[in-house]
């Protein structure tokens, strides 16, 4: 299991989506590692593929409109953040359609989905909790 | 090689390597290198542009490579593969992304290439100038980050 407590960030709201992100990329993860019959097990990568492209949506529009309702100074640069990563994202998903969900592709994609996302949530999206620390919570 | 260089990247590898997966690097005695080698099993480059420009090589052990990745996936690995390569991949980008940073402070502009993933020793192409191998100590493992940049200003 890739979720750790540390990765929390004090907003209920959104540390319950990053443990739903971190979750759902830990059985991503689990299964393209696990597959021992890659073309049979297709189906759940694709399944994992088109939630984690609806979820990280539905993820990062909630934590920008609660960076807005904060006032967060911050908000550009992590909302650049995401533009990146959906950018990542796109480009694999454009892969996949074009030559198909080829194993060392998927695996690839696996690695730096992981690394990302454990980044993001360990630094940038830190940051969102300390600011509402130092502003005593109110917000 | 400037001081700015080196702890640019020095201060950035440890906050990663703090913050994701718990370790605190410490720095041993600094060397200097004739070009860019390592006899360590898993090496990533990266490319440094902009007003300096130069390579920055990451040496890893294969023991502590998995064990990195275990730490990070919670799983146990036993080959350096796609997935493995391209999680080493994306901790150099960061670090490089953070080093980058670092540098602005110190009024360098720089960007790095995309990081490239050798399975096995490295062995670069010698340099005018020497290589500076800062060698860091982890409870996991010991690596080195290896540093050549010239000033492009």
């Amino acid at each position: 299991m890739m979720w750790k407590d540390k990765y929390k960030i004090g907003i209920e709201r959104i540390d319950e989506q990053h443990k739903e992100l971190f979750s759902r990329v830990s059985d991503f993860i689990k299964s393209i590692r696990s597959s021992k019959n890659w073309e049979g097990d297709m189906d759940k990568v694709k399944e994992i593929m088109e939630f984690m492209k609806e979820y990280v949506d539905i993820h990062f529009s909630d934590e920008e409109a609660y960076q807005e309702k904060i006032n967060y100074p911050e908000i550009e640069n992590h909302k650049q953040e995401h533009i990146k990563f959906k950018e990542i994202i796109n480009k694999y998903l454009k892969i996949f359609e074009e030559e198909g969900f080829t194993e060392e592709k998927v695996q690839e994609f696996g690695g730096k989905l992981m690394t990302w996302l454990i980044m993001h949530v360990c630094k940038t999206d830190q940051k969102i909790g300390e600011y509402v620390k130092n502003e005593g919570g109110k917000v | 090689m400037k001081a700015e260089y080196v702890n640019s990247f020095y201060k950035a590898t440890k906050d990663v390597f703090n913050l994701m997966m718990d370790l605190d690097p410490q720095i041993g005695e600094l060397k200097a290198l004739e070009s860019m080698k390592s006899d360590k099993e898993t090496n990533i480059l990266l490319g440094v542009i902009g007003d300096l420009k130069g390579e920055i090589l990451f040496s890893f052990p294969l023991d502590m490579t998995l064990e990195m990745i275990k730490i990070m996936s919670g799983m146990e690995m036993d080959k350096i593969d796609s997935f493995a390569s391209s999680a080493l991949g994306e901790i150099a980008n960061i670090i490089g992304g953070n080093a980058t940073t670092n540098l602005t402070e110190h009024n360098y502009t720089c960007d790095i290439l995309p990081p490239k993933v050798f399975i096995g020793k490295y062995k670069g192409s010698s340099t005018n100038n020497k290589v500076l191998q800062i060698p860091l100590m982890t409870s996991i493992g010991e690596f080195d980050i290896n540093v050549f940049l010239t000033e492009n200003k």
